[in-house]
């Protein structure tokens, strides 16, 4: 099966056209359609569906200002959209976006598309010729590089988290312990065959933009793999345009990554521009870790080569956005926010109340809380744009004839008639039971929080509100379902690649509530709405799989397992002297093999 | 003042001010008529006590004062006053302070807050003073290995850092609390902590004072007529160590608060949506350079709160000690 065709786009393009004309626009800003089927964009601003993807020059260094440190460089743990900014300049996975796109993957280590079979249960795909390692390995990269990448996914010592999710349906991939998986075969040098034991080719090769599918060479990688946890990041070469600085052995910890402090992207010696479609313009990119972000920010409004890598921060985007347009970009597709409302435990448990809850929510005051409409989009369903599916799904305005969704500054009596057929007749809740809330304590996740504590109150609900950090929100208490907690109204979610079951399945299919590290948040197990994802998940042929996963969609809309707060457009700030290319899909940062300095 | 013992008067003109010429002819001034004649005297110390008093009577009538401003409450949320951005407005006739990032009026949220920073500091303070009193007393006392213990174990809370442990009490004991929901964060444990880390500044000297008091000749004698230890040490000992004590424990109250708004700044003191300074001032840090308001109001009051304080205690130590103040 093949790729979206263009004039499939095209189409998409045109409707979406006709459809955002007639939802119009306010605030100052308007919604247009881009090259990028279903993709909104913010007149006057830069993004990635506009900007010039030639070099503007060639050369210099891009200094970036990061707060957070990386979580994984090793291509095979990363998951992480900071550690996706420097892997996928430093690597080569199968396949690869350019920025502009999210649903239209570019052959990048392949040769060509990969080639599915009619029964769904083999990919075939060509390597391309000519790609080298960087020093100190430099040999040409086969097909047996990629095969230990794919591989490695199942090394306990290597842990990659979605290796399950999306290449379990490979042939010996469930009993898979870092060894060779019988399902991933090298005929010769230049060619992987790819078997599985369910019709879940498309799903599989969609999977193939992942960085797990960069190259991996074994007799350099596999005395670092045997270690717990493996430490191959630390010594990892390169196929992309860029590298970690390192040593002559290979050591990259302490020379081009100093954690906590810094990061040095030089160019790999042996790649070669005539084999990839990235440009490189940059010859260094100097990562500085650490600070606060208002500060970072305004320290990039003001510099030259300069910009910032994670999104700006409330505080500054006023000032940018008035005062520096041409130095923000804002990309769409920057992942979704909502509620996680626990249906397994607690008052929530009733349909009724959920879409009382979805009913009171005062939407656009959350979404001003954030930034506003510059940054946020009202999210009516969970296909957001970019996703496979996000028009079938219902588009900007959601599926139709769902009164709860219909009035995004909240709708109290609406939400009472709910709480009536909820079995309360005066329309408050009288249960008595406390409903927890457990929030992250940073802006505007807080003052969300606080809003929504406000919105629940007033329905006669009793909650204890408690802020945490955001990564003790999610391990300690809102990923662990024996803590049961009532609300979390801080969860986001970011799709893997474009396809729409990596929105929905594992957040909503009742077969993926984990002990721990759950991320299905509401605990959601509706056997009507498992099955017709575990249907989805077998289709093939990307406008079928679009259609059954907006199918999903509208079900999990229907019965209020969630609610959906807003689809992010991510903000960028890039200094006066700097192109700087943001990416459609990994939230949209920067792009560090399109960027250039004027 | 000692009660049994004679008044010290090192100068002559000390004198006069222990006298008073009424109908019946000189007689002395009661300690209470002393003090309040020496800090009269002193305006720092009278500005500072007039606005303490200010502030009590703010916080006693926070919801007569708000309603009499006609201000919102504190905990009312008004988002059509954020700007596009979700910026917060600033001060306006309807919101003469501002309003937060939630718009809630901050006037009314800074009346409010008043009542828990002196509720922490005077109910924190109270707490370690007792303790840190009852203890010091008996540490200085017995003397011994009951003195080596209690000093030892002032040593070891002095040792620990006592932000850090709110750090941690705040992180172990959040969403469901610790000891079956006994500990929460919030102002019972900010409380316990202020306490819990003051009493041995206190304890510390009142020990010192009560070492040099026991050898006396007031307490001799009591021992003398046979008095019980209990009877020495609260009925002789301790009304000697009544002026330190006080002003003691009036520096403590700024010190709890400024423990408090540092918890609440850190996120583990009081929870929201309850108005807290500390708080406040958190939350308008990351956007001090477009909401300027958010930021100095709160901090303004808890800057001529705990300054007050300070020099009412520095105003009070010199009407209580005046040969200290020489």
């Amino acid at each position: 099966m093949r790729w979206l065709r263009p004039i499939g786009a095209l189409a998409l393009v045109a409707a979406f056209g006709l459809l955002l004309a007639a939802c119009g626009s306010s605030g100052g800003s308007s919604s247009s359609t881009s090259s990028e089927s279903s993709v909104p964009t913010v007149a006057g601003f830069k993004s990635p569906t506009n900007e010039k993807l030639s070099c503007v020059t060639k050369g210099g260094t891009l200094n970036v200002l990061q707060e957070n440190d990386f979580e994984h460089l090793d291509p095979g743990i990363a998951y992480y959209s900071t550690d996706y900014m420097v892997v996928f300049a430093t690597q080569r996975p199968l396949y690869s976006n350019k920025p502009n796109t999210a649903s239209e993957p570019t052959a990048d280590m392949a040769a060509g598309p990969p080639e599915i079979s009619s029964n769904n249960e083999e990919i075939k795909i060509k390597i391309r010729e000519g790609v080298h390692f960087s020093p100190p390995v430099n040999r040409e990269v086969t097909s047996e590089d990629v095969a230990y990448a794919i591989d490695r996914g199942a090394n306990p010592n290597v842990a990659n988290p979605y290796f399950q999710s999306y290449f379990s349906a490979i042939e010996g991939a469930e009993k898979a312990t870092g060894g060779p998986i019988p399902g991933v075969k090298t005929p010769n040098k230049h060619e992987l065959v790819i078997k599985l034991d369910q019709p879940q080719g498309q799903i599989v090769a969609d999977a193939l933009v992942l960085p797990l599918t960069a190259a991996v060479p074994k007799e350099y990688a596999e005395k670092f793999d045997k270690n717990k946890p493996s430490n191959y990041g630390s010594y990892q070469v390169a196929t992309g345009p860029y590298m970690l600085k390192n040593n002559a052995e290979g050591k990259v910890l302490g020379i081009g990554y100093i954690p906590g402090k810094s990061a040095t992207l030089i160019r790999n010696p042996n790649w070669k521009a005539s084999t990839d479609y990235r440009p490189a313009c940059l010859n260094e990119i100097n990562i500085k870790i650490g600070g606060t972000g208002t500060v970072l920010a305004e320290q990039v409004l003001n510099s030259t080569n300069d910009v910032l890598a994670e999104g700006v921060p409330s505080s500054v985007l006023k000032t940018a956005a008035t005062q520096h347009k041409e130095q923000l970009e804002l990309s769409p597709g920057g992942g979704m926010h909502y509620i996680g409302v626990n249906n397994k435990v607690g008052p929530f448990k009733n349909e009724d109340l959920r879409k009382a809850f979805w009913a009171a929510l005062n939407k656009e005051a959350l979404n001003k809380l954030a930034g506003g409409k510059l940054v946020t989009i009202n999210a009516t369903h969970w296909i957001y744009p970019t996703i496979s599916g996000f028009e079938q799904a219902g588009g900007l305005k959601g599926p139709s004839g769902v009164d709860y969704n219909e009035h995004p500054e909240g709708d109290q009596k609406l939400a009472e008639e709910y709480v009536k057929k909820a079995g309360y007749p005066s329309g408050k809740y009288t249960g008595g039971e406390q409903i927890s809330i457990v929030a992250a304590n940073g802006p505007p996740a807080k003052e969300r929080a606080e809003v929504i504590n406000e919105t629940l109150k007033n329905l006669g609900f009793n909650t204890k509100l408690s802020l945490e950090e955001t990564a003790t929100m999610y391990g300690k208490y809102c990923n662990v379902p024996k803590e049961e907690i009532t609300v979390c109204p801080s969860v986001g979610w970011i799709a893997d690649f474009a396809d729409a079951q990596t929105v929905l399945n594992i957040t909503f299919n009742g077969k993926y509530i984990n002990a721990t590290g759950n991320v299905n948040w509401s605990q959601a197990n509706n056997p009507e709405i498992n099955a017709a994802m575990d249907k989805a998940v077998t289709i093939s042929g990307r406008s079928a799989r679009a259609t059954a996963w907006a199918e999903a969609d509208k079900k999990i809309v229907e019965h209020a397992l969630a609610i959906p707060i807003e689809w992010d457009n991510q903000p960028n700030l890039e200094g006066t002297g700097v192109n700087g290319v943001g990416q459609l899909w990994n939230i949209g940062s920067w792009d560090y093999a399109w960027t250039s300095l004027k | 003042m000692s009660t049994t013992g004679a008044q010290e008067i090192a100068q002559p003109d000390e004198a006069l001010e222990y006298l008073e010429l009424g109908e019946a002819g000189v007689t002395a001034r009661s300690p209470l008529a002393l003090f309040w004649r020496r800090i009269r005297k002193d305006r720092v110390a009278m500005v500072s006590l007039g606005f303490v008093i200010l502030l009590i009577l703010v916080a006693i009538f926070a919801p007569l004062i708000v309603s009499i401003l006609g201000l919102p409450g504190p905990y009312k949320q008004d988002l059509k006053l954020l700007g596009p951005f979700g910026e917060p407005t600033g001060p306006t006739s309807a919101n003469p302070l501002g309003v937060d990032n939630l718009g809630r009026d901050i006037l009314s949220r800074v009346i409010y807050g008043s009542r828990v920073s002196l509720m922490v500091g005077l109910i924190g303070a109270f707490i370690a003073t007792t303790i840190g009193v009852t203890v010091g007393l008996m540490a200085g006392f017995y003397r011994g290995w009951t003195d080596t213990l209690i000093s030892r174990a002032m040593d070891v809370i002095l040792s620990i850092p006592l932000l850090l442990l709110g750090l941690g009490v705040g992180a172990a004991c959040s969403v469901k609390g610790c000891l079956g929901g006994l500990i929460e964060p919030g102002m019972p444990v900010i409380i316990f902590l202020i306490a819990f880390g003051a009493w041995p500044f206190v304890a510390r000297i009142v020990r010192g004072l009560v070492l040099s008091m026991r050898e006396r000749e007031f307490v001799e004698a009591s021992r003398a007529l046979g008095a019980s230890d209990a009877r020495i040490m609260f009925r002789e000992i301790l009304p000697n160590l009544t002026a330190p004590i006080i002003v003691y424990a009036s520096l403590l109250i700024p010190t709890a608060i400024g423990i408090e708004a540092a918890l609440s700044f850190l996120g583990i003191g009081i929870r929201p949506p309850t108005a807290s300074w500390g708080q406040m001032i958190a939350d308008a840090t990351p956007i001090f350079s477009s909401a300027w308001w958010y930021f100095t109001f709160p901090g303004l009051a808890l800057l001529l709160t705990v300054l007050a304080f300070n020099l009412l205690g520095d105003g009070l130590q010199d009407a209580l000690s005046p040969r200290n103040a020489r």
